[in-house]
């Protein structure tokens, strides 16, 4: 005979929010679209 | 450095930058090594690697190459990424102390630190913790949190069912 049901608490949920924060890096500075924008800036004044 | 290299450089982070924004993780992670083969200093780029390794669900890899004495100065300021792995690895311990090692309690180490109070069933201070983030936060996860939260009442009233428990609105 199998034992006789018994209710249990359910494990509440719960999200990994932290992974939102693994980001790349911004590369502006290393792709060269840094500069080109300041040269946009300078030309528009 | 040569202009030649200079330009190699250049090129191969606008290539590593594509990937990165159309989120092809595998392709970025071969990119950034053709980043740190012309410049094994490029601190950006290996940033890129461990958040590639990371997004790959490659924590066991991803942890490996920060603790790596070699890359020692190149992961000197990730403390998040670094954390993020131990979580995931399941050393919630040792998670916590790469947090609190950290010099600064960034949002993102922050909202890291009350997951590993769960983990670590130190539901109060875990409690606390996020009542600090929810008032201090808008973006696109407050329900999410909220859900975390009460995942956290949850545990406490399992612990100690005749505590004051807080209420929510």
């Amino acid at each position: 005979m199998p034992p006789s049901m018994d209710a249990i608490p359910c494990k509440p949920l719960f999200f990994d929010l932290a992974c939102n924060f693994v980001e790349f890096p911004n590369l502006d500075d290393k792709t060269g679209a840094a500069d080109s924008k300041k040269q946009g800036a300078g030309l528009t004044g | 450095m040569s202009a030649n290299k200079e330009n190699n450089l250049v090129q191969a982070y606008i290539e590593l930058n594509k990937y990165c924004q159309s989120g092809d993780y595998d392709r970025a992670l071969k990119a950034t090594g053709k980043v740190l083969q012309i410049a094994p200093n490029e601190q950006k780029a290996f940033h890129c690697k461990i958040v590639c390794l990371i997004q790959l669900h490659n924590f066991k890899e991803a942890l490996a190459v920060l603790s790596n004495p070699r890359n020692a100065a190149l992961a000197s300021e990730l403390h998040f990424e670094k954390a993020y792995t131990q979580y995931r690895l399941n050393c919630p311990k040792e998670a916590l102390q790469t947090v609190d090692n950290a010099p600064e309690l960034t949002p993102a180490l922050k909202e890291l630190r009350a997951q590993i109070l769960y983990r670590l069933e130190q539901y109060q201070d875990c409690y606390n913790l996020y009542r600090d983030i929810v008032k201090n936060t808008t973006d696109d996860y407050e329900d999410e949190r909220k859900t975390n939260m009460s995942a956290v009442v949850a545990n406490l009233a399992a612990l100690n069912p005749s505590s004051d428990l807080p209420q929510f609105d």
